[in-house]
């Protein structure tokens, strides 16, 4: 089948800053993929270089088969961009919204009152068609904006976090709309930090410091973690964070939702028991696990760094380390 | 073409929304230059030099020329013509090239020859008050002191007694503002001051505020072209600004009390074109602006001192230095302030101000042009 986007060593200078560096990327048409990776790793530059709203410093990026960098307006029509900040006016009703969108878009006024109808009800929003904007809460925005984004029925659209700032139940609420839309056969590229969310996707890359650092389905992307990584319930896991960070030959340690994971790397289960009694943590429960995709990519992410280390250590002016990915809420 | 339309009207639309919804931009539309008006007419007042002057020699003889010598001489008052006629003189204040004209009449040798009171009359545009005050003070100083020069030089050449013989009575005559009133000359220009702050002000925020909102980067993901959008956010602009300028125009008939003497048609193009250079400027400096506050600043610097300075509205235009003239074409207040006195207080219409209107549709054109090319680039 033939692709949505194909990207060809897409790289974005800001000056002498890379923000996306030479990425290559294939999304198949009617996928969920999802875009992952840490703040300021490069996703909503990578996206807005995709929708035509700045130009790539160099590579190659085809959407729906048009060259998106030399005839970006080609394919206007057929794509959808819900942007990282809900792109709506906050002074204007449910209605004027929908009503501007359709007319950037020139729908007709047939097509018009058929998407209202069924964006109102999408986004559970009968009722409320004239209430400001201002006043409706996050999860409502959000898909008010989701409709808006895809008032012309596009074939593919770009969601650049689309559920950040979002309680997990309106999140689900969301994906389920996700779902529905990739059911009709829509192509959809979402990046998050959501490391939960990955789940969701059919197929997954991770950008990190504007580099691709892993592409696949969820399954694979698992399986790319050969080591073996426990999780670990503790009372007090600061402590136990402080004590693991020590120990040269244990790989990782974080906080996953109300849990610790810890790659083990070259020590074992029971050292680490022994480590963290030591410290005076009481273990309260502790257990081999299969690798999550987020522990796939804080290990990537721990790699990348201690190169960028090792970097640093010679290049002074190399880059700064951003922050680590953000654990999805446990309840989600 | 209808597809281009309804986007642009989409647009507009959703401008008109944002305005009536904000009472910060009514009170700012409406109000403020009201406000603005009142304040800064009650205000000001100016001082003056190298008033341009015309002299017209109907006598001709040595004691003339040496009469008119000393006006050439003079700090205040810059000699810019010799004229022939009455007519041209008329003309030079209609173009506005000269505010004062000293005019000796024949005679004027032999009278002061036979010791009896000579007569000059001296012309003041009084459509510049300050300079038509002072015009008048100066004349008098200058005639007073010339005046017995000239007699006693004669005099005593003559060995008459000069304390029995007359002097020079300068004529007084002010043209077009006979009162010389202060707010019928400041009002038609503090007018354009007003409306070229709000318009640039107001433009140059609306696409800033979009871009920082997040809603200019959707907006332009979609068919719409940056031109149409472009259209779309200034068309109601245009509107406020006629609005505006409608606004102040009965402020400054009912309360200030300036006589509207000229065509009316000629005001409202005037007005039109002056306001599409206004939404010219606010668009470029939203182009380049990063934020609200630089936008917000950038165009309060850009209309408020050019305007100030550089329309003759404050000062006469020919009394700043050069340099800053020739500045002064590149902003349209100078042409609109002309345009604006010349209709309220001349009585003009387009048979005198089309140079003016002219320049003013030039601009209207080129800034815009320009504003949508700067638009259509994709940003990096
Ligand atoms: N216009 C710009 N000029 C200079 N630097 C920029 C510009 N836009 C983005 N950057 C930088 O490029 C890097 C990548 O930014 P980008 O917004 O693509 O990250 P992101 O992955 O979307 O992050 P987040 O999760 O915070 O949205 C960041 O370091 C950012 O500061
Ligand atoms: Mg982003």
């Amino acid at each position: 089948m033939e692709s949505a986007i194909q990207l060809k060593a897409l790289t974005k200078r800001f000056g002498s800053f890379t923000a996306v560096d030479a990425v290559d990327l294939d999304v198949r048409r009617g996928e969920i993929f999802g875009f992952l990776g840490p703040n300021g790793s490069g996703k909503t530059t990578t996206i807005r270089m995709l929708c035509g709203v700045i130009a790539p410093t160099s590579g190659q990026a085809t959407v729906l088969g048009h060259d998106a960098i030399k005839d970006p307006e080609a394919v206007r029509r057929r794509i959808g961009y819900m942007s990282q900040k809900f792109s709506l006016f906050e002074d204007l009703t449910v209605d004027e919204n929908l009503r501007f969108y359709a007319g950037v878009y020139d729908l007709t006024d047939e097509k018009f009152a058929a998407r209202r109808e069924y964006i109102l009800r999408m986004a559970d929003l009968v009722g409320r068609e004239g209430e400001l904007t201002a006043n409706l809460s996050v999860g409502w925005k959000q898909r008010l904006a989701l409709g808006c984004a895809t008032i012309h029925e596009p074939e593919l659209i770009f969601l650049d976090e689309p559920t950040s700032g979002v309680d997990p139940t309106a999140r689900r609420h969301f994906w389920e709309l996700l779902y529905e839309l990739a059911d009709s056969g829509v192509t959809l590229f979402v990046t998050t930090h959501y490391m939960d969310e990955a789940a969701h996707c059919s197929r997954l890359a991770f950008i990190y410091n504007g580099r691709l650092a892993a592409c696949g389905t969820p399954g694979e992307i698992r399986a790319l973690m050969t080591e073996t990584v426990l999780e670990v319930d503790v009372d007090d896991a600061e402590a136990a964070l402080l004590a693991l960070e020590r120990v040269s030959e244990i790989r990782e340690a974080y906080m996953s939702g109300a849990v610790l994971h810890v790659n083990v790397g070259a020590s074992s289960p029971a050292s680490v028991v022994e480590l963290l009694a030591a410290a005076g943590v009481t273990v309260r429960g502790i257990e081999v696990v299969d690798p999550t995709i987020e522990d796939v990519f804080v290990h990537l992410v721990t790699q990348q760094r201690a190169a960028g280390e090792t970097l640093a250590a010679t290049a002074p002016e190399a880059v700064a380390v951003p922050n680590p990915p953000v654990s999805g809420s446990p309840d989600a | 073409m209808r597809e281009a339309l309804r986007r642009i009207s989409a647009i507009a639309s959703k401008e008109f929304i944002h305005i009536r919804r904000d009472p910060r931009i009514m009170i700012a539309v409406l109000v403020m230059p009201t406000i603005q008006l009142l304040l800064f007419a009650y205000a000001i007042s100016f001082d003056v030099s190298d008033v341009p002057t015309v002299l017209l020699d109907g006598d001709r003889t040595t004691a003339s020329r040496e009469y008119l010598a000393a006006y050439e001489q003079s700090d205040f008052f810059n000699v810019v013509g010799h004229v022939e006629s009455q007519k041209a003189i008329d003309d030079a204040f209609d173009r506005s090239s000269a505010r004062i004209a000293v005019m000796v009449r024949p005679g004027f040798g032999e009278a002061l020859a036979r010791g009896e009171k000579a007569s000059v009359a001296v012309l003041v545009d009084g459509s510049e008050p300050n300079s038509a005050q002072l015009g008048q003070a100066y004349a008098t100083a200058l005639n007073q002191a010339l005046g017995r020069e000239l007699t006693f030089e004669y005099l005593e050449r003559q060995a008459i007694d000069p304390t029995r013989a007359g002097g020079i009575t300068p004529f007084i005559r002010t043209w077009y503002n006979p009162e010389r009133r202060s707010a019928d000359f400041l009002v038609p220009g503090l007018m354009v001051v007003v409306i070229m702050i709000v318009t640039v002000q107001q433009t140059a925020v609306t696409l800033v505020k979009e871009k920082e909102q997040g809603t200019f980067e959707q907006i332009i993901v979609s068919p719409i072209r940056r031109g149409e959008l472009m259209l779309g956010k200034v068309s109601p602009w245009v509107l406020l600004g006629v609005i505006d300028m409608l606004v102040v125009t009965l402020v400054a008939i009912f309360l200030f009390g300036v006589p509207l003497r000229g065509d009316v048609l000629t005001l409202g193009v005037g007005t039109f074109l002056f306001v599409l250079c206004s939404l010219g400027i606010g668009l470029l400096v939203s182009a380049r602006a990063s934020s609200v506050e630089v936008a917000n600043l950038v165009a309060l610097l850009i209309s408020f001192l050019p305007g100030f300075m550089l329309s003759g509205f404050a000062f006469p235009l020919h009394s700043i230095p050069r340099f800053l003239q020739v500045v002064s074409y590149a902003f349209p207040g100078r042409y609109m302030v002309t345009i604006t006195r010349t209709v309220f207080l001349k009585g003009g219409s387009f048979s005198i101000l089309w140079p003016e209107i002219g320049a003013l549709a030039l601009y209207a054109v080129v800034s815009l042009t320009l504003a949508s090319v700067l638009y259509s680039r994709r940003p990096d």
